[in-house]
């Protein structure tokens, strides 16, 4: 007798039940715990990273950089191997904390990453917990470093400090150029980032003694596809300077509306945020790209350190700038270089003597800007500064701190009419 | 507590208690990482029952459930970090924060009639303008995120939440236990009746005299306000909240999967699908790094694919078909 229809459906459903059985039980015993302990010489790095999601791109970013600093490493005189143990979260808060866990269970001594405040703050207590030490790369929620955690350690801006670096620099730029614009207006995007920098630019802003005033903030949609009513706004309040915070296919619609509007302030400035200095704003925009200005952390172009991590990138990410990618990985190399240092300090993969080594972290030979890398009793590095980014010909140059620059900064900007072909 | 049991079979029952069983002991049988999972399964097999209420008995499709997740966590996280109460008593606020929050939703869409699709996009709406809101609430933390002290406790303290993970998980377990109990008596009284009927054919229902309005008002309320707990956990559990991430439609779809997956409108499906979803999905990362694949973003279309299979050959979710397979089916 043929089976009955139901009968074959009944049979595919018990194939399909058995393979994902078997898929699933399979998985489980692959993370089931199987603690791989280190050889003496080996410090293994758990890197948890968004390197899918909304922050994918960002995350892969930092993996190529973590991808790089083995070499890096080796090439400073670290005598250490390094062994990479990378987990993707996802871009989900959720799945940071598991993914930690499952990391120390395969055997991790460090934790690196998580370029998200919220994954930081989950994964930071399960280091806390385990007694493993975990180093930050990027996150900027002060409040990670105000918890009392001993065994977490940032390498990176505060929104605080990230704000008030920016709020210096332009001070420094108009003595720098010797010219005091009188006015300006704020514009910002109005997701989670642009209302944090919002509150931290009310804040400080009034201590920062810029001699400008500000005559007025206006948020926008990050999605938005047209900026012309925000642009004339911003235009009508007839300031000198318009200051941003974007993201980045709104910083290129932001400058395209003031060409068509004709709007030619002294200069547009970024107190710290992403947009004007990325590969396609330069792409998009091409003259108009330039003489914007960004006041972010950015590697030191004359440390022998960043032509190091610069040739190591050339050659094995060509089509790739590195240019594109300073922040992401300079940051992310320079954490596992202080995970590296710790080690090879402590001389053992136990996890108070390696927060122990960490504490005393004094690392001069670096790639980002500022004082040499060292943490406070909170786990803080407060010795990192910005650079005072300005586009010239396609590509962002360091032009102040005067002693690093690349470029003499040019503020007032030149007209949008008076730049070449 | 008949009623729980009525007309289960004695193998149901004996697998109940063998689920339980090993839920109970699991803790001390896989490591932290297994553990981890666990308590994620746990918390999304109980928002998913929370959620079951509101769709899968009475038939009002909610794609804002976060809503409630992040009033929930907000309003035991305020009462903790500024008030110094304690999260059991948090809850109470958060209960009454989220009922009077899915009240109003359901006022506004029953009373001026707004079913299906159009009661769906108002509940994203309400979730994303609340979103906002605390995106722009700086006393909460605003965008920047609102932080729960931790302290490394060498005990665990149930009174505040402040603890171990294995902690955690046993509460979790005994919320998704308590959670199955209740919406077992609930599907089993005159209420869960009327909602059926109600889910199937509300001008029928209507028509024999049940009273329509005032029975969509009481399954929105009742599933936001169980919501309002996977919210408190959340915030003691991760400690850490931000609008961007609470309120998310993400999280609401996350929510909604577990029952879709397991079998809408049965008390057992959001537990499958939970206990399915979530080890798929890292089971899948564990054996494509077991491969060699380390090409970000393969495992979403794998899990992609998995749940369209699910979806294609188990129309109704896999609990239903499982619990025929197994003679899990109640007697009638």
């Amino acid at each position: 007798m043929m089976p009955s229809k139901d009968a074959a459906r009944g049979a595919k459903r018990r194939d399909f039940l058995k393979t994902a059985g078997a898929v699933t039980l399979g998985a489980a015993t692959l993370g089931a715990p199987a603690i791989v302990r280190a050889q003496a010489k080996t410090l293994n790095i758990g890197l948890l990273l968004p390197k899918s999601g909304t922050l994918a791109f960002l995350g892969q970013s930092c993996q190529k950089g973590a991808d790089i600093a083995a070499e890096v490493c080796a090439q400073l005189g670290y005598k250490v191997n390094i062994k990479l143990m990378s987990a993707d979260f996802e871009s989900n808060v959720d799945l940071s904390r598991a993914r930690a866990e499952k990391l120390i269970s395969e055997g991790a001594h460090m934790l690196v990453g998580p370029f998200d405040s919220g994954a930081a703050g989950a994964i930071a207590q399960v280091a806390e917990q385990k007694g493993v030490p975990f180093v930050i790369n990027i996150a900027a929620a002060p409040q990670i470093t105000e918890q009392g955690y001993k065994f977490v350690f940032r390498n990176f801006f505060t929104a605080g400090q990230l704000v008030g670096n920016g709020l210096k620099l332009m001070k420094e730029l108009f003595v720098a150029t010797k010219t005091q614009p009188k006015s300006a207006v704020y514009m910002h995007v109005n997701d989670t980032f642009g209302m944090a920098n919002k509150g931290a630019i009310d804040k400080l802003y009034p201590g920062a003694n810029l001699g400008m005033e500000l005559k007025a903030s206006i948020a926008y949609d990050p999605a938005a596809r047209d900026l012309s009513v925000e642009v004339a706004k911003a235009k009508a309040t007839g300031a000198d300077v318009l200051m941003v915070t974007t993201r980045i296919n709104d910083a290129i619609l932001l400058v395209r509306e003031m060409v068509k509007q004709r709007w030619e302030p002294m200069g547009i400035i970024n107190p710290g945020s992403p947009g004007l200095y990325e590969q396609q704003f330069f792409a998009t925009l091409g003259k108009y790209s330039d003489y914007c200005i960004t006041n972010v952390a950015w590697s030191d172009p004359k440390s022998a350190v960043t032509d190091m991590a610069k040739a190591a990138w050339a050659k094995k990410f060509p089509k790739d700038p590195w240019e594109g990618n300073i922040l992401n990985a300079g940051f992310t190399i320079e954490a596992i270089m202080i995970c590296a240092d710790a080690f090879q300090r402590a001389g053992s993969t136990d996890g108070k003597a390696l927060a122990d080594a960490l504490r005393k972290t004094k690392i001069e030979k670096k790639i980002m800007l500022g004082g040499p890398i060292e943490f406070d009793a909170k786990g803080q590095n407060n010795n990192i500064i910005s650079a005072c980014l300005q586009n010239r010909s396609g590509w962002a140059r360091v032009v102040l701190p005067s002693d690093k620059a690349e470029r003499p900064p040019i503020f007032p900007m030149p007209g949008w009419g008076n730049r070449g072909a | 507590m008949n009623m729980l049991f009525d007309g289960l079979p004695r193998r149901a029952l004996v697998a109940l208690g063998l689920f339980l069983a090993v839920l109970l002991v699991a803790p001390w049988l896989v490591n932290a990482y297994i553990l981890s999972l666990l308590v994620v399964v746990l918390y999304f097999a109980y928002a998913g029952q929370a959620w079951n209420v509101m769709m899968g008995f009475a038939g009002q499709l909610s794609l804002g459930h976060s809503l409630y997740v992040g009033l929930g966590a907000y309003a035991a996280a305020m009462m903790f970090t500024k008030f110094g109460v304690n999260p059991w008593v948090g809850l109470l606020v958060a209960v009454a924060t989220t009922t009077a929050m899915g009240a109003i939703i359901g006022f506004l869409a029953f009373r001026f009639g707004i079913g299906g699709v159009y009661f769906a996009i108002l509940t994203i709406a309400f979730s994303e303008f609340v979103r906002v809101g605390f995106d722009h609430w700086p006393w909460l933390g605003g965008s920047g995120g609102l932080f729960l002290p931790v302290a490394n406790l060498s005990s665990n303290d149930l009174l505040n939440l402040r603890g171990a993970p294995i902690m955690f998980y046993y509460v979790m377990l005994a919320m998704c236990v308590a959670a199955l109990g209740f919406c077992r008596w609930l599907l089993g009284s005159r209420l869960g009746y009327y909602w059926q009927a109600i889910r199937e054919n509300e001008d029928a229902a209507a028509a024999l005299g049940i009273p329509v309005f005032r029975y969509k008002m009481i399954a929105v309320m009742l599933s936001s306000a169980m919501t309002a707990f996977a919210g408190v956990f959340y915030a003691f559990y991760y400690n850490n909240l931000f609008p961007e991430q609470i309120f998310s439609m993400g999280r609401s779809i996350e929510i909604i999967l577990g029952p879709i997956i397991g079998g809408l409108g049965t008390l057992i499906g959001p537990i499958v699908g939970a206990f399915v979803l979530t080890p798929l999905a890292d089971g899948l990362s564990e054996l494509l790094q077991w491969a060699g694949i380390d090409v970000p973003g393969v495992k979403q279309v794998f899990y992609g694919i998995c749940l369209l299979l699910v979806v294609v050959f188990l129309p109704n979710g896999i609990w239903p078909m499982l619990a025929r397979r197994l003679g899990l089916e109640r007697e009638h």
